[in-house]
């Protein structure tokens, strides 16, 4: 693991006066890995990437690219080419000279970086548009102008900030696989900040989930989605119920919503112990009827639905003013008279519950 | 980036640092100094003698000009502002887009002209057997006195302010919320009483600096009051150049500015805290 | 705007006005220029004949031209000198944030608001102090003063206009600080640092009161002006003022051109 380390974040904490933007983060990535930084406004990732690039310096703590401390080397001399939100293309160069722009910086002649940029741009595709100035080309080209101006000088790592955000729904999803795709082919270390979970949990081998400046779980999309380490980030996904309470004596969970059964991993569960229980929403079901005693389950009064075509998500209440969401198939939910008000039994496993490590 | 200073850093915004201490805060600095020093055999000494200030606050021109200088500019930051607002406020409200941008480009024409030159032209205008006689004669009207008056003084101060005065008023009234009006319209309320309830408040920033630019030009200007005017009766300005220039009393003159300096200070304090009374930047 | 609320008269009694406030603008600005060509030496109405004499008696006036080199040379170089520092006090404004930024920017912007008596007599005083008084020096160092605040925010409104992430994006495509500055900051300036340029000339090429005071014999032609104006009635004074307005204009049109179609590459690529 500790050779396989492009970068290391060891301690590193940020303050903006009194303001604390990065708690001490301890971080590796990994070479040739697609990693995500995620999280809402203000929750320090973009702080991070900066960090990494140079563009901010840490308060405390260091940072290691390739095993070297980078803590005092300018932004010019690091290799960590950034993809900007807003592109930052150059608007006085045409396509080609902005993508040869760095090449330039290093010293590299003439007819060589022209030659370089423009395997670039076919490599991207976008060759033709070699002479435009960037205001006549589509978001999407821009994009790739973008790509093809940091990977000119074959780094080691990418890092991007947000990139997709400008864009439009479809385009988004194809970027995204050309990006995926991208990564693949070089082989390279791509660090990607985003806000949006979908665009990380496609992409991505690890995600990094950040709230407030502390990294809240790291780990693949699936190990986070069915594993989430803390209640933020059970929360965060939207996709969980939670039932947070106490242990009581004879091993269950004792809940605003009721007493539960707890997975047969937390039988040791000392008594009087805070506990969280997780269960998917796609773990979870609807009936209107009392289910079988192999079930746990709660009542609950329906106050909103979502429909994505196939799939059907139903939002309930219970008694005690807790939230709970059940995901399933829409022909499953097609039986049951799913009307606001209408009450209903929210049912599951409890095999498939989880427990939050930490309560 | 790194907090800590760089020659990089030093060798843009330095330059233009050390001028203006030099060459801007050191002169007027510099005033005070002179103010104190004394003229003894036409020649200056460095001294500190308050002799200059006793004396020029002790003379009655003095204070007279002073007191004239003031209800000059007064009057003339009034007129201008009242003439300027019909035709920002239609700039602003009744023009295309286009339209306004050609009305801004023709108001920001006069700034390049000469004003001694158009101060000039006024005195062809405004002379006994100038042009406005001259159409009043045709209809058997006059011939009326315009020159070295008041109101010539007054003509000079408009044509040097007017533009700056429409332009500042301009920008700062483009820029209300026109939702604003029309819910005013939608209150019920007139045209007019909109006009004073609703867009003048709301520009007050505006209307308010550009009057102080434009008492801070006419209390300043001697070209007006002595070209069109007739230098008399005299303004504080004139007062420095005649100091200045005739007399070489320069210790005098630099009374009179500081002076000028200290009043000017004083009303644009009072109009700032007017402009944003009440309100945050 | 809301029709209904429109009233007919009181729309072209506003258009009106705005048709009088330029008639009153430009009505001394026409005159002198009718009246440069006119033979009569007292102008009025009825005109005289057309004639370019005084364009003739003031071309070959020794002491004009003279007076023309000097606010050229003042000029060109009042231009160079103003608009670097404008540029740099613009950069700093738009780059850094430092303790006592808010004291560096007024420093930068008050000249124009002080009165030119006060700054010519301050400047006189100073520079006679230092034996820097009476020469074509005198002038540019006040015109430098003085025209330097255009400058920077002529460049400062252009900076403002560029992504503020296009320098990062130079350091981080390997460029140092002045390599960014040579290669970003300065062509995306470009036209600013141009209009910059044409307007400070034209604000020195108009200047007269602090030149008056300072300039000593080696007048500009500004100061000619004021010289003629102080004399009789000279009709040579359309000529000049005509003359000067056409160089004038000459150069803010350019600006003008720079400024905006400059501003059009910004616009059109920072729409997405």
């Amino acid at each position: 693991m500790q050779s396989n380390a492009l970068v290391t974040f060891d301690g590193v904490i940020k303050r903006f006066g009194g303001f604390v933007a990065v708690q001490k983060l301890d971080l590796e990535i990994h070479k040739g890995e697609f990693l995500a930084i995620m999280g809402s406004s203000g929750c320090g990732k973009t702080t991070t990437l900066r960090m990494l690039a140079g563009l901010d310096a840490p308060t405390e703590g260091e940072i290691r690219l390739g095993g070297k401390p980078i803590n005092d080397l300018p932004t010019w001399k690091r290799d960590t080419p950034m993809v900007w939100q807003s592109l930052a293309l150059f608007p006085f160069l045409n396509v080609i000279e902005n993508v040869e722009f760095a090449l330039k910086m290093r010293g590299v002649g003439a007819t060589e970086r022209r030659k370089r940029a423009g395997n670039w741009l076919e490599r991207m595709q976008i060759s033709e548009f070699a002479e435009r100035n960037i205001s006549q080309l589509s978001g999407g080209q821009r994009q790739r102008v973008a790509l093809a101006r940091s990977l000119v000088v074959e780094p080691e790592i990418l890092l991007l900030d947000e990139p997709l955000s400008a864009l439009d729904a479809h385009l988004k999803v194809r970027m995204q696989s050309v990006l995926q795709n991208l990564q693949r082919e070089l082989g390279i270390t791509f660090v990607y900040v985003t806000h949006s979970q979908s665009e990380a949990f496609a992409m991505a081998d690890r995600v990094v989930i950040m709230s407030k400046g502390v990294v809240e779980q790291v780990g693949s999309a699936q190990e986070i989605y069915r594993a989430p380490r803390t209640r933020f980030v059970a929360e965060f996904l939207g996709s969980s119920n939670i039932f947070a309470g106490t242990v009581t004596p004879t091993g269950m969970l004792d809940a605003a919503t009721g007493q539960h059964r707890l997975p047969r991993a937390m039988s040791g569960a000392a008594p009087k112990s805070a506990a969280t229980l997780v269960v998917l929403d796609t773990r979870s079901y609807l009936s209107a009827v009392e289910p079988g005693p192999e079930f746990d389950w709660v009542r609950a009064k329906v106050v909103g639905e979502e429909f994505t075509g196939a799939m059907a998500k139903i939002y309930l209440e219970t008694s005690d003013g807790s939230e709970l969401r059940v995901q399933s198939g829409y022909d499953e939910l097609a039986a049951l008279p799913i009307n606001n008000g209408q009450e209903l039994f929210v049912y599951w496993r409890p095999e498939d519950g989880h427990v939050l490590p930490n309560a | 980036m790194r907090r800590s200073v760089s020659l990089y850093g030093l060798t843009f915004s330095l330059p233009m640092l050390i001028w203006q201490l030099l060459f801007f805060v050191a002169p007027l600095v510099f005033l005070i100094a002179l103010s104190f020093w004394t003229v003894k055999n036409f020649r200056m000494e460095a001294d500190f003698d308050t002799i200059n200030w006793v004396t020029m606050y002790g003379r009655w021109v003095f204070w007279q000009s002073y007191g004239l200088t003031l209800a000059l500019a007064t009057a003339a930051c009034v007129i201008t502002s009242i003439l300027a607002f019909p035709c920002s406020y239609a700039i602003a409200f009744k023009l295309s887009a286009r339209q306004q941008q050609l009305a801004i480009f023709m108001m920001v024409i006069p700034f390049f002209t000469s004003y001694l030159v158009r101060v000039y032209s006024w005195q062809i205008f405004l002379s006994d057997n100038g042009i406005i006689n001259g159409v009043l004669g045709a209809v058997g009207m006059g011939p009326f006195p315009m020159l070295n008056t008041v109101f010539a003084t007054m003509i000079g101060y408009l044509t040097l302010t007017f533009p700056l005065v429409v332009l500042l008023q301009l920008f700062s009234l483009m820029f209300i919320d026109r939702t604003l009006i029309e819910a005013a319209h939608n209150l019920r309320c007139g045209r007019i009483r909109t006009v004073f309830a609703v867009v003048i408040p709301s520009a007050r920033v505006g209307l308010v600096i550009a009057a102080l630019f434009c008492f801070i030009l006419s209390f300043g200007d001697f070209v007006s009051p002595l070209y069109l005017g007739g230098g008399d009766p005299t303004t504080l300005s004139i007062l420095i150049t005649d100091t200045t220039k005739s007399g070489q009393q320069w210790p005098r003159a630099a009374v009179i500015a500081l002076t000028m300096i200290a009043t000017l200070l004083a009303v644009a304090f009072a109009a700032v805290g007017f402009a944003y009374k009440g309100r945050t930047k | 705007m809301n029709d209904f609320n429109r009233n007919r008269f009181v729309e072209f009694g506003l258009r009106f006005y705005i048709f009088l406030s330029f008639l009153f603008v430009f009505a001394p600005i026409a005159a002198s220029f009718v009246f440069s060509f006119n033979s009569d030496r007292f102008p009025s109405i009825p005109l005289g004949s057309f004639s370019t004499e005084w364009y003739v008696a003031v071309a070959s006036d020794p002491l004009v031209w003279a007076g023309l080199r000097n606010t050229l040379f003042v000029g060109l170089i009042v231009a160079v000198i103003s608009t670097a520092l404008g540029f740099g006090a613009a950069y700093t404004d738009f780059r850094y944030r430092f303790f006592g930024k808010s004291a560096y920017l007024a420093l930068a912007l008050l000249p124009p608001t002080i009165p030119v008596v006060i700054l010519g007599l301050a400047m006189l005083a100073f520079l006679s102090r230092i034996n820097l008084s009476g020469q074509s020096i005198s002038v540019i160092i006040a015109h430098i003063v003085i025209c330097s605040p255009f400058a920077m925010a002529i460049t400062r409104l252009r900076l403002s206009q560029m992504d503020p992430d296009l320098e990062a994006a130079a350091w981080n495509l390997g460029a140092s600080e002045w390599a960014a500055m040579r290669y970003v900051i300065v062509p995306f300036a470009a036209p600013a640092i141009f209009g910059a340029l044409f307007i400070t000339m034209a604000v020195s090429f108009d200047e007269f009161a602090v030149a008056w005071f300072v300039s000593g014999l080696n007048e500009t032609l500004p100061v000619k002006v004021l010289g003629f104006l102080q004399g009789q009635v000279s009709p040579r004074i359309n000529a000049i003022g005509t003359f000067v307005f056409v160089i004038s204009m000459t150069l803010v049109i350019f600006a003008q051109l720079l400024l905006t179609g400059g501003a059009k590459d910004a616009q059109s690529a920072s729409n997405d």
